[in-house]
């Protein structure tokens, strides 16, 4: 198989953008048109997904040791979607298919033959992971909601059980799926460590437009059902003994507050330094608990921002963007940094960190990636 | 599955048939027609060229067929090395097209709902800063009228009147006052927000029902 020449032919297609993921599935449902359900209403973000995972795979091709992993997550991660080996099989063909048609003149029997064998390696691969996976955890865990508070009038907390348990560090995420909005799924840490009982929280914030986000804030109720992926996500606790600045912007607060709880199971905790942020006082929907936490846990001391006062003189917390609140308080130097919210706010925080000295190893921020 | 082409070799084509010259009839015998001849060199030539056409269709399909015989590669509109045949690619594009309009339909959802929370979040954010600015003048000036109130608290003529009782009661005259005016205008104030919010409801709902009626039913995005 000659990599490079997969490479550059991957490249020469990959210009026509949107419009190859759009012959790419249309080809596809058209082979198979029973995997058609698989797939929300619209497929916009689906199109940007693939042609994500695309490049990834295409760019990673030489380097297996990150290839495998990757390829594998994404076939665990494809179980929740209903994804069957079969399934397979009509992928691959509409890949060839497509490339083909976008390779134009480039196209020759030898490209062919080499593509066939790529896809068939990978498609192996994610299969097998699959496979492996079905022993261990079911395709998605079923879950209840317990309790769900609305704490302002876009930002709601809810606790859910599983039926069976669902295995995560703190700080991963699991994506959701709701009824009202079949097909869309959308990433939420959880916002505790892991509980005796299984219980999970998450802290959702209305996304403008979003589907998903304001059905979770609106219309959740107790005994609502939602269907969880497993686990993902390396914004973990970092056991390397330093202390540790947490900036959290908005709801971006769940995962840092899950791994808050880990620290507090630690012999001795290394001092926390806590910003969190918000565009409003009432942004700050989670205060009370943290103050509890605080309270209870020494090492612990919580500062808290808002970036727009609209003249709310009583607001007793600090004013300003949370990356210059940060870089108020010092430079943080010798600290593990953990920073979850908005990708703006994260990149912003992140940069004036590494700027100020703090190496990038230092710096944990939650990625996504593709998959968001 | 084989089929047999004919023998290559030279062969009659509708251009020779074209070229084909009769020499004239002689003078004073019966020949043939020419405009016979010519009708039936224009219906060979015909023929010609649906041969060859279809000669050509099935040397095509002929080759596609042995090439699945030999590499087992499945036959669903494209060749063995998966290049899409004109149809199928015509296929995908038509099915391409209505997704591609069933995207919109839910990104304009999706925009017009992105739009009514922006809308709704300003409105609040304005709310709150005049309800905010409106609570510290209301104190202001329940502060001024019960500051007055008291200052105008005539001495007692009761003979136990002392400095103290003096003092209790311009306090109580304050308090009076200051809670008359805070009630007064807190409820002036809460009638008129009620009144923003009917307002606000009512016009969330014509603009709900002035949507386009023909949207797909379940469509995500919508409120």
């Amino acid at each position: 198989m000659d990599t490079d020449r997969l490479k550059e032919n991957f490249a020469q297609v990959a210009r026509y953008g949107d419009e190859v993921a759009l012959f790419f599935y249309s080809d596809l449902f058209l082979r198979a048109p029973q995997a058609r359900a698989l797939f929300p209403v619209s497929m916009s973000a689906q199109r940007d997904r693939l042609l994500g995972a695309l490049v990834k795979i295409v760019s990673e091709v030489d380097s297996l040791d990150t290839l495998v992993p990757f390829l594998r997550g994404l076939g665990r991660d494809h179980r929740k979607f209903g994804t069957i080996a079969e399934h397979y099989d009509a992928v691959g063909a509409s890949l060839l298919v497509t490339l083909a048609h976008y390779s134009g003149s480039m196209w020759t029997s030898e490209l062919a033959a080499d593509w066939k064998a790529a896809y068939a390696l990978i498609a192996q691969t994610m299969i097998e992971a699959a496979r492996e996976d079905e022993d261990q955890h079911p395709p998605w865990w079923d879950a209840a909601v317990i309790t769900h508070e609305r704490r302002a009038f876009d930002i709601a907390t809810f606790r859910v059980a599983t039926l069976q348990p669902l295995p995560y560090a703190a700080g991963q995420s699991v994506a959701i799926e709701f009824d009202e909005c079949p097909r869309t799924w959308r990433f939420y840490s959880m916002a505790n460590a892991p509980r005796a009982d299984g219980t999970m929280d998450f802290h959702v914030r209305m996304v403008d437009g979003g589907a998903l986000s304001s059905a979770l804030t609106r219309r959740l109720r107790p005994g609502s059902r939602l269907r969880l992926g497993p686990a993902v996500g390396g914004l973990t606790l970092d056991r390397s003994g330093r202390d540790i600045l947490m900036v959290a912007g908005s709801t971006g607060l769940a995962p840092l507050k899950a791994i808050l709880e880990e620290v507090a199971t630690l012999g001795s905790p290394p001092r926390v330094n806590l910003f969190f942020g918000a565009r409003t006082a009432d942004g700050l929907y989670d205060l009370p608990d943290l103050e509890k936490m605080s309270a209870e846990w020494r090492w612990l001391s919580i500062t808290h921002a808002v970036s727009h006062d609209f003249g709310d003189r009583s607001y007793g917390g600090e004013r300003g963007a949370i990356p210059d609140v940060v870089a108020r308080h010092g430079l943080w130097r010798g600290h593990d940094a953990y920073i979850c919210g908005s990708s703006a706010m994260v990149q912003a925080t992140a940069e004036r960190l590494a700027s100020a000295g703090l190496p990038n190893d230092q710096i944990h921020v939650e990625d996504f990636g593709w998959s968001r | 599955m084989m089929v047999s082409l004919p023998p290559t070799g030279p062969r009659l084509t509708p251009e020779q048939v074209q070229q084909t010259r009769f020499p004239p009839s002689r003078l004073g015998r019966r020949g043939l027609d020419e405009n016979e001849i010519r009708a039936f060199r224009d219906r060979v030539e015909q023929e010609l060229v649906m041969l060859s056409n279809e000669k050509a269709s099935l040397a095509h399909e002929v080759e596609r067929l042995r090439h699945r015989l030999l590499t087992g590669a499945p036959d669903d509109g494209q060749s063995a090395d998966f290049r899409p045949d004109g149809s199928h690619v015509q296929a995908v594009q038509i099915l391409a097209q209505a997704q591609q309009t069933a995207d919109r339909y839910v990104y304009d959802a999706q925009e017009y709902c992105r739009e009514l929370t922006q809308d709704a979040r300003r409105a609040r954010d304005e709310i709150v800063t005049e309800a905010r600015a409106n609570a510290a003048s209301v104190l202001d000036q329940a502060h001024r009228d019960a500051s007055r109130a008291a200052a105008a608290v005539p001495p007692s003529a009761e003979p136990l009147s002392t400095g103290e009782r003096q003092r209790v009661q311009a306090e109580l005259a304050y308090l009076r006052t200051f809670s008359d005016v805070c009630r007064t205008h807190l409820r002036a104030y809460l009638e008129a927000l009620a009144r923003n919010v009917e307002e606000w409801e009512r016009a969330e709902k014509a603009s709900l029902s002035s949507l386009p009626p023909d949207l797909p039913a379940g469509l995500p995005g919508m409120p």
